[in-house]
């Protein structure tokens, strides 16, 4: 009965994003809403890296500066060594893994506020070396990224050729949603498996973890490494989108979106990055209307909703069930 | 009887002060050994030495002759020496039964990869866990508590709760912090008893304690330190014959009411 | 060598006393403010209303600064953070009520005062000349205030009813409630205070290097810098960290001056060593 209502629900989110949305879209003509829910989705795929190191017991601040190494590899590769986008795309996401390994090895026995702290910092030391590296290209960045090409498997096209398209933004649609639900598809697998628990005494207790024989080291290294996968793929996607990838791309900024993408949808759930971050981008793409007052109503929002909704917008569900 | 754990000429400083000082001594295999001291007499680094959540200054500690101490918590664990906590050291925000459940990591067969993708070994796994904790539930009357949240446990039961969980790693040697710590005469009764019954089920004790007349009831042996110095190992009747005991512990209560 | 150290002492000066605000909420009640770095522009644009536009003298435009700041700093732990860390799971939720608080900061100085930099006449005129160090008076004149304010602070935190009361509070919040301190009121009087600070170190600043309302994000980032430098709520740490950053700047700035930015990736790349190796700064203590 769970099961097939689960199942149900999974098969509801499917038809809704990748028929129900492209049919809107083509009924209503706003075919701008393609990039937007595009962004959406990649950004939830960087947030659910975020949301994976919370889930570990620590602040990760620092996924600005993975989903920007991934964007460089990717710009990089493409435009330098002619690699075609698709084989650059899990290059970015292991150069990030390998990245996180040498970085996570030192940063992450830090907890709390200075693990909070030195991957902000993180974030700016990479738009830093983005800014000075001869191979990035300085301020003006990489630019002119071709569209990604044709996937063929034995002669049959599976992926055509992005540039051939009419509309290529909503093949990114696709690609993107794809990602997304791939993404969201593991953490859930994760989350609910035993490694979920495991990684859930670590939150909780480190001390007590390691009693019972769990090497917390090497795990904190394995989740850290999977958020900073996601974020690479995110960011070398969205350097594909855009075709262009700066040293500004992604900032400081973006790291703190990130994680409040994660607050505000919910720690404790799964997909509470997902909500979270299409709550986060539509509000303060609709409140663009309301001009200079944008920040202040969505600032004053967002402080509001900390005081009704302490746990996230998820736990709207919880406390139903519960009361 | 044979020695399962062995301490020798173990030392731990901390800056200028000596915690504990050239200890040693012997636990046999599935005896109730006690160490006792006065206040700061240094049970507690020793307690963290032997289960490896320190690292010894010099000296070492030995389980079936392979040397276990200055390696991390997890492997000692790994090889069989399990330590609990005082009291609030749980998963506050699991339930009692996932609790104990989760502690089952050091029987997995299944790597993490496997776990993930769900295979065979995995699910026996699962199965095989949720079975064993039952049973260790049920051996320590948690039953009733399992699915509550650990962090709404009454106080009597987190301690039951830690044991718990150290249970779940299927250890040789238990190392107990305080078991008796905070507790009334009744209390105390059933804790003694329960600590007897983890003997029956073929584990070693070692116990870190306070309460002298718990532990003179319910130890094999017994280990008296003070200023981090062995002064006295023997049986509960020798140790409560001993001069250089009493002189300790009458000298630490002289201290305690300011003579 | 003495005008790279002198400047260095003026800047870690003003440094240290942005710190010390963040570190004594940091101490009290584990929030990292991310709105401090606003708090600080807020506390400048006051004393430049008060001072650049009305003319009132420029303590008076200070002081005004810093009533304000301490009393809306305890409004916000009064009315948000206090309700947030009761009904919340996770601490770190308050990680995002301020970085919402520091939005809205943003935001309401942006509507208020509008983007342009903002400055008002020096308060002192003229500039000293000797010993090898050229520094202007008015430079001269804010670092002895800030060092006097730091010294105060000290004394108050030692001395005092309330700075007793505080300290026991961040050692130990279980324990001070035992002691029949009044945990919630001296927690609120601390959050004002570390506010106060920002708003006071805004203040003074704004005769210097004047105001505007991007410059909350970065100062922040920095007062999160040397509060981890010295150690997260620790006072003697933020004093140190203050003035590490502060000559790290000056030296960086004059040895690198040809690579511009390359200062800041030094600096940044060394910090993160530094705690790798030194986790919890130079004093603080393990937190989490």
């Amino acid at each position: 009965m769970n099961r097939t209502l689960r199942l149900l629900g999974v098969a509801a989110f499917l038809v809704a994003v990748f028929v129900v949305v492209p049919l809107l879209i083509s009924v209503t003509g706003r075919k701008d809403v393609y990039y937007t829910l595009t962004s959406v989705a990649l950004l939830s795929i960087a947030s659910a890296g975020v949301w994976l190191t919370f889930y570990i017991g620590r602040i990760n601040m620092g996924q600005g500066a993975f989903a920007l190494m991934g964007a460089y590899v990717t710009a990089v590769l493409v435009n330098h060594y002619g690699v075609a986008f698709w084989w650059t795309l899990p290059a970015a996401g292991l150069f990030c893994a390998v990245a996180s390994l040498l970085i996570g090895l030192p940063i992450l026995r830090l907890r709390g506020v200075y693990f909070a702290m030195v991957s902000l910092v993180l974030t700016e030391v990479t738009r830093l070396l983005a800014l000075a590296l001869p191979v990035t290209e300085g301020a003006k960045g990489i630019t002119n990224i071709p569209l990604p090409g044709a996937i063929s498997l034995f002669g049959l096209t599976i992926v055509p050729d992005f540039a051939t398209l009419e509309n290529p933004r909503i093949a990114f649609y696709y690609l993107a949603a794809t990602l997304m639900v791939l993404c969201f598809a593991g953490m859930y697998r994760l989350v609910h498996s035993r490694i979920g628990h495991i990684c859930m005494s670590l939150q909780q207790n480190e001390e007590l973890a390691s009693s019972i024989g769990v090497n917390i080291v090497h795990l904190r290294l394995i989740a850290f490494a999977i958020s900073s996968f996601l974020g690479g793929i995110s960011g070398a996607t969205f350097a594909a989108v855009t075709q262009s990838v700066y040293p500004s791309s992604f900032t400081v900024t973006d790291s703190v979106n990130f994680m409040l993408n994660c607050f505000l949808g919910g720690l404790g759930y799964v997909f509470g990055p997902m909500l979270g971050t299409l709550t986060l981008y539509f509000g303060w793409n609709l409140l663009f209307q309301t001009g200079e007052f944008q920040l202040l109503i969505y600032s004053s929002l967002m402080i509001i909703l900390m005081l009704v909704l302490p746990n996230g917008l998820l736990s709207l569900g919880e406390g139903r069930r519960k009361g | 009887m044979d020695t399962i754990l062995q301490v020798r000429e173990l030392t731990r400083r901390f800056g200028g002060l000596t915690a504990v000082n050239n200890v040693s001594f012997d636990v046999r295999e599935r005896e109730i050994l006690s160490v006792i001291g006065p206040n700061g007499a240094g049970k507690s680094t020793l307690f963290k030495l032997i289960a490896s959540f320190l690292k010894p200054t010099s000296g070492e500690v030995l389980y079936r002759g392979e040397r276990i101490s200055g390696l991390a918590p997890h492997i000692a664990a790994r090889k069989g020496v399990v330590r609990t906590f005082q009291e609030t050291t749980i998963f506050r925000n699991m339930t009692v039964r996932e609790n104990v459940i989760v502690a089952h990591h050091l029987r997995s067969r299944a790597s993490l990869l496997g776990f993930f993708v769900g295979t065979g070994t995995a699910r026996e796994d699962e199965r095989a866990f949720g079975a064993s904790a039952d049973e260790i539930l049920d051996f320590l009357n948690l039953t009733e508590l399992a699915n509550e949240k650990a962090r709404n446990l009454p106080h009597g039961h987190l301690r039951a709760l830690g044991i718990a969980i150290g249970l779940a790693t299927d250890p040789a040697v238990l190392l107990l912090d305080e078991p008796f710590a905070g507790m009334n005469h009744d209390e105390t009764h059933k804790a003694v008893a329960m600590v007897r019954r983890l003997r029956e089920r073929g584990l070693t004790v070692l116990l870190v304690e306070h309460d002298m007349p718990a532990v003179m009831k319910i130890s094999d042996r017994i280990v008296v330190i003070n200023f981090g110095q062995k002064i006295a190992e023997g049986t509960p009747v020798d140790i409560q014959n001993n001069d250089r005991v009493i002189e300790a512990y009458l000298g630490a209560e002289d201290e305690a009411i300011g003579l | 060598m003495e005008q790279v150290i002198a400047n260095g002492l003026y800047l870690g000066a003003q440094y240290a006393l942005i710190a010390l605000g963040l570190t004594l909420i940091f101490g009290l009640m584990n929030v990292l403010n991310f709105a401090h770095g606003q708090m600080y522009v807020l506390g400048g644009f006051i004393t430049y209303a008060i001072y650049g536009q009305l003319g009132l003298p420029f303590p008076v435009a200070v002081v005004a600064s810093g009533i304000s700041l301490a009393v809306i700093g305890g409004l916000m732990e009064r009315y948000l953070f206090r309700t947030v860390i009761r009904r919340s799971h996770r601490e770190e939720s308050t990680m995002l009520l301020a970085a919402a608080t520091a939005f809205f900061f943003d935001a309401v100085i942006l509507l208020i005062f509008g983007e342009k930099q903002r400055g008002v006449p020096k308060i002192v005129k003229g500039v000293f000349n000797d010993f090898g160090v050229i520094m202007p008076y008015d430079r001269i004149v804010v670092a002895v205030l800030a060092a006097l304010m730091i010294l105060g602070f000290i004394l108050f935190m030692k001395y005092s009813r309330t700075g007793r009361a505080m300290r026991a509070l961040a050692q130990d919040r279980v324990a001070a409630q035992l002691m029949g301190i009044k945990v919630d009121r001296y927690t609120m009087i601390g959050f004002a205070l570390g506010a106060m600070l920002a708003g006071v170190v805004g203040g003074l600043l704004v005769s210097i290097t004047g105001v505007n309302s991007g410059i909350g994000g970065p100062i922040s980032v920095k007062a999160f810098l040397m509060i981890m430098i010295g150690g997260a709520g620790v006072v003697g740490g933020a004093i140190a960290g203050g003035f590490i950053l502060g000559m790290m700047e000056s030296v960086g700035l004059t040895v690198l001056r040809e690579y511009g930015d390359v200062t800041y990736l030094v600096i940044f790349a060394a910090l993160m060593i530094f705690l790798a190796i030194r986790p919890n700064g130079l004093m603080g203590k393990p937190w989490g």
